[in-house]
């Protein structure tokens, strides 16, 4: 049987759904229905005042997509508030918890430099290589300088090759001073021996 | 011989402990992330995988449920080694899954002998 054209007909009039208002979309963050949950956290961006709101959520959110959703909103606002907001969870023993905070700051270059003397500063050398993993993909200038600092001064090995790792992908032969340094501060660790001495023959040319 | 899956968001770490093991005769490959170890353990049986806790994506703890879970259904060993030593980090790992955890930097020879005593004994050349 051929196929017969329906006949031209005007589309039926749908009813365009109201978009809820700030407030209805404040109100679902907390909603039991975590896919509302994530689509107000997504419909708020932009919402100044929804700032502390979705900061309170992060920490209590349980669903992975809903975090992320909340995290994307607070990361689009990349404000010094945002920042320190987020950089408390650094320290968290939740791990899902605390990458996908590192991951938030890294896309936040306009503010999240501005955490670096706190982070390195940070007691907790944990803290410190969770930093060095947002430097590693800060899309910012001055990212590189505050690894070198890192590589340079921090006591912790584990911070050191975890900044090394970070620098590497832009390190240049003018680094290369720093890596043997930290070679020298570090003479027992085998794994910060090999990460230098596989990088140098590249970022000097004497492969 | 023994297949050995090196998960770690970290290229330096990922050389280090590869080379290492290869250094010893295990075959190794190679994961960026907790979401590449998944697939790459549907595909391909491994003896032994050697995971870390902080990554993007798919974290390492995610990760060993995940090879754990019917999705996987791996029983092979896991090795987690992480910076984190925070009291409690282990017992995650374990709750997880994991079968040894250990905190970063591991020296090469115990790297090898852990390996070597998770895999049964079938060791690096079996």
């Amino acid at each position: 049987m051929g196929l017969v054209r329906k006949p031209a007909s005007a589309p039926p009039e749908e009813a365009v759904p109201e978009k809820p208002s700030v407030q209805t979309l404040l109100q679902q963050v907390h909603d039991d229905d975590p896919e509302l949950r994530r689509e107000a956290a997504l419909s708020l961006v932009e919402v100044t005042e929804a700032v502390p709101v979705l900061l309170a959520r992060v920490g209590v959110e349980t669903e992975a997509r809903v975090r992320d959703a909340v995290l994307t909103t607070l990361a689009a606002h990349d404000t010094a508030t945002v920042a320190a907001g987020l950089a408390v969870h650094l320290a968290s023993d939740e791990a899902s918890l605390r990458t996908a905070v590192a991951e938030a700051l890294a896309t936040m270059p306009g503010s999240a430099l501005d955490l670096m003397p706190d982070l390195l500063a940070a007691p907790d050398h944990d803290v410190r290589v969770m930093t060095a993993m947002i430097l590693a993909d800060l899309p910012h200038p001055d990212a590189k300088t505050w690894l070198l600092r890192m590589i340079a001064d921090d006591p912790h090995p584990n911070v050191v090759t975890g900044a090394i790792d970070a620098l590497l992908p832009a390190a240049d032969a003018g680094d290369a001073p720093v890596l043997q340094a930290a070679v020298q501060r570090f003479p027992d660790d085998p794994f910060l021996r090999f990460t230098v001495q596989a990088a140098l023959p590249r970022l000097t040319g004497t492969a | 011989m023994t297949r050995v899956l090196v998960v770690d968001d970290a290229a330096t770490v990922r050389l280090y402990h590869t080379s290492l093991l290869q250094e010893a005769g295990f075959e190794v490959a190679e994961a960026a992330n907790g979401l590449e170890a998944v697939e790459a353990a549907m595909t391909t049986p491994f003896d032994l995988f050697v995971v870390d806790v902080n990554m993007p994506k798919m974290n390492g703890y995610a990760c060993v449920e995940t090879l754990r879970s019917e999705t996987v259904g791996t029983a092979a060993p896991v090795l987690m080694i992480s910076t984190e030593d925070r009291p409690g980090d282990a017992d995650r790992a374990y709750q997880a899954g994991a079968n040894l955890y250990m905190v970063k930097p591991v020296d090469a020879e115990r790297l090898v002998r852990v390996a070597t005593m998770l895999t049964s004994g079938k060791g690096p050349a079996a």
